[in-house]
């Protein structure tokens, strides 16, 4: 019961975050997975994936509704990340991780002001 | 759109989705931006297209998962049904907001989580260091 009712709080605060900035939600749901419900990383990441389906679902539909997605676009990243996801097992293992880890924090920060400005 | 820009948009998912699967995070973080900056769309359109591109990733994943007994469904369950509640929530404030404040909200959230990749980088590092 009381597992439930985490659950169901983790699951409200990843819904508004990322139906507020177009995210998934993965963000809040596996930190929280580990450290309230002492979830493994594996297990955490595949628990959160299925909430994620729930939370883009619920977000998009209310986008949408409001004519805010561009479809083409959409389909065309779909198929470059799903193409990405695959290669990411054959060829990014060979870059250290704390390389890939530095490049992102790199590109956020970048991205980040680039937007405020 | 142009021809050109297609082609690119293809290549940018490929680096997204390559980095997002070797990183384990989503990929919406760099959809958004990406979108919105490089491709010039409004705040609101870039959310609602990573949105679309989210959906099916997500299920995608969710199968390969749950084939792998990696979702624990009792969990699951009621983490989806109120990750509805909060994303109808989340979305609909969304529509509220004028597109330059959204932008500059998402802005500061994007700071947030590279401080925290910024955090996982650094232990990476000393994880090295001490290996060594």
């Amino acid at each position: 019961m009381v597992r439930t009712f985490i659950a169901a709080s983790i699951g409200v605060t990843a819904g508004f975050i990322g139906g507020l900035f177009g995210v998934g939600g993965g963000v809040v749901v596996v930190p929280a997975l580990v450290m309230l419900l002492r979830f493994s990383q594996y297990e955490a990441a595949g628990t959160s994936i299925a909430t994620i389906v729930a939370v883009s679902a619920a977000a998009l539909a209310v986008l949408a509704g409001n004519g805010d997605v561009d479809w083409l676009a959409a389909l065309l990243l779909f198929a470059g990340a799903g193409t990405g996801a695959f290669l990411a097992t054959r060829w990014l293992d060979r870059v250290p991780e704390h390389v890939l880890a530095g490049a992102f924090t790199l590109l956020l920060v970048v991205a980040g002001v680039r937007l405020w400005l | 759109m142009a021809v050109i820009q297609l082609v690119l948009l293809a290549l940018i998912g490929l680096g997204a989705g390559s980095l997002a699967a070797a990183l384990g995070t989503g990929g919406g973080i760099i959809f958004v931006p990406v979108l919105a900056v490089l491709f010039a769309f409004d705040q609101h359109v870039a959310q609602g297209t990573s949105l679309a591109v989210i959906l099916p990733t997500a299920i995608v994943g969710t199968i390969g998962h749950a084939r792998a007994g990696r979702v624990r469904w009792p969990v699951a369950i009621p983490l989806a049904i109120a990750g509805v509640v909060g994303g109808v929530i989340g979305a609909r404030i969304a529509l509220t907001l004028d597109d330059s404040l959204l932008r500059r909200l998402f802005a500061v959230f994007l700071i947030v989580m590279a401080a925290r990749m910024a955090w996982r980088t650094v232990a990476l590092v000393r994880m090295r260091g001490s290996s060594d």
